[in-house]
């Protein structure tokens, strides 16, 4: 019968869970899903990572190549994000060009990464004016269940705290780089953002951490990104509904605590793979 | 000539396996919560995984329905980070477009499709890590994919690559046999019927060699068909118990 009513009106059968301060999963309106991360296991790439937000599920792998610095700033390297929504992960992508929720995802990801300095760029310079790194970020969705800017950044941070890039000198007779693989070090993370979403129901309620379902009943989304000391690297409202000033500063208080869990979870998985 | 020596004398081969042995093989069916079907598999260090929808309505040119049976719809796709070179183009250039079409031929042998006229069957397959045997590792995962969904087949499809050296017969390559440029064979096997479902070969070979590495590659994948047998299995009895009786 529940299921019966779930089809005709969705929106209702939800209405009828917010009543009472829960969803139909179980959680609470400020309740995550379970995160679970997997670092390194990817032995081709440099760094990789695998988050798991409830279903949400994303993978990503930073490959390092040589380029020439930009002419405009000769001591600088590049950090190149990109977002995949394959057909793999839902039904609702089709293959092809990269679709419109693709497109904003990796802009994002490329916005959280300029904003927050995670890496120096000046750190990915090998040889002033003539060699840098380029990290080529490539974030794979596996399987769409909503909340995919999260599980994104999340993997993004993971993987490049992964990154290890052997020595490179250069050799000042034929002018040639020379790579020591024996020698690898990790990359400087200067920032953690982490990010937080929330949907806007029915121009008042606020839920963090949306599933697929919600975020399609939701009228309207927020994703803010946190850092460390408490500072706002980003923050993200696609048009929807209307927030309060009140509402915000909630939202900012819960990416704080959010902030705290993540950042626990991550160094202890970076703890235990360790080798020992 | 100077370099990697893949068999040695005393018959072990680069990664200290014998001529005849697969690289260890894990699964696990139904990891992914939105497809109708799905699948992970790592063979040694070749990570694929396959997702199916479907049997569902013929999504775009409707035209393309078939009157009499299910249309099968494969799509392969290596990650850009699987390879040691980063891959420029994950899907859509020549060789992922074969794959593909390879993989279709594969599983419309094997999938009843007659029994779904007019819809479609969507799989997807997805390498995460390449470390050689691609096609293998794509089919099995896809073959565990497709009875997760539901939709019935024929008969397991097992597919396994063998290669040729020294006079011995290798089951299996790695990515570095494969790059050593010897023969090599892919083979995908129904099982129960002794039935190929396809067989390509690249590289020369002497045809007195060739029942050879037919032999050692059909074996390779009768043990695979036992693994994924195994998995299947142990899958369903979890989801028995989870149902409860």
């Amino acid at each position: 019968m529940a299921a019966g009513f779930k089809t005709v009106e969705p929106l209702e059968y939800y209405r009828r869970f917010l009543k009472e301060n829960c969803r139909p999963d179980g959680r609470e309106l400020g309740e995550f899903r379970t995160t679970t991360i997997n670092i390194g296991s990817i032995t081709t790439a440099d760094g990789s990572a695998l988050v798991k937000l409830g279903n949400t599920t994303v993978i990503c792998g930073v490959k390092a190549e040589f380029a020439a610095p930009p002419v405009d700033s000769l001591n600088k390297g590049y950090i190149v994000p990109n977002v995949d929504l394959p057909p793999l992960c839902s039904s609702r992508f089709r293959s092809g060009p990269p679709g419109e929720e693709a497109q904003v995802a990796s802009q994002f990801i490329a916005d959280v990464i300029e904003n927050s300095q995670i890496i120096q760029k000046e750190d990915l310079c090998i040889s002033h004016g003539k060699l840098a790194w380029v990290l080529y970020c490539d974030l794979i969705c596996l399987d769409y269940d909503g909340n995919i800017l999260d599980a994104c950044t999340f993997a993004l941070l993971a993987a490049l705290k992964n990154v290890q890039l052997p020595a490179v000198t250069i050799n000042e007779e034929t002018g040639l780089a020379e790579v020591n693989f024996k020698k690898k070090s990790h990359l400087n993370i200067r920032t953690h953002p982490i990010a937080t979403s929330f949907a806007i129901f029915d121009d008042t309620l606020l839920i963090v951490d949306p599933t697929g379902e919600e975020e399609h009943l939701a009228t309207g989304t927020l994703t803010v990104v946190m850092d460390e000391e408490g500072k706002l690297c980003c923050l993200h409202k696609p048009g929807g509904s209307g927030l309060t000033g009140a509402k915000l500063q909630d939202c900012m208080s819960r990416a704080v605590t959010r902030h705290k869990e993540i950042n626990k979870l991550m160094d202890e998985v970076i703890e235990s793979v360790k080798p020992k | 000539m100077a370099g990697l020596e893949l068999l040695s004398d005393q018959g072990y081969r680069v990664d200290g396996r014998r001529a005849g042995e697969l690289r260890k093989i894990q699964a696990r069916m139904g990891v992914f919560a939105q497809a109708d079907g799905s699948a992970y598999i790592e063979q040694g260090n070749t990570k694929a995984l396959a997702v199916v929808y479907g049997p569902h309505e013929m999504r775009g040119s409707r035209s393309r329905a078939l009157p009499d049976r299910a249309l099968v719809n494969c799509q392969y796709s290596m990650a850009t980070f699987s390879t040691g070179e980063r891959k420029r183009r994950p899907h859509g250039d020549r060789k992922a477009c074969e794959m593909g079409l390879q993989l279709r031929q594969t599983f419309e042998a094997a999938i009843l499709t007659q029994l779904y006229p007019r819809s479609q069957i969507d799989i997807y397959v997805q390498v995460l890590q390449a470390d050689g045997g691609n096609y293998a590792a794509c089919v099995n995962a896809a073959t565990l994919a497709v009875l997760d969904a539901g939709i019935p087949m024929r008969d397991f499809v097992c597919a396994c690559s063998a290669g040729f050296v020294d006079g011995t017969a290798l089951a299996d390559l790695s990515h570095v046999e494969e790059a050593a440029g010897g023969p090599q064979l892919a083979l995908a096997l129904l099982p129960a019927s002794g039935q190929l479902a396809l067989l390509e070969m690249d590289a020369r070979l002497h045809e007195d060699h060739l029942q050879q590495v037919l032999e050692a590659a059909s074996q390779a994948a009768r043990d695979v068909h036992a693994l994924l047998d195994r998995v299947v299995r142990q899958h369903v009895r979890e989801a028995a118990l989870l149902l409860g009786d």
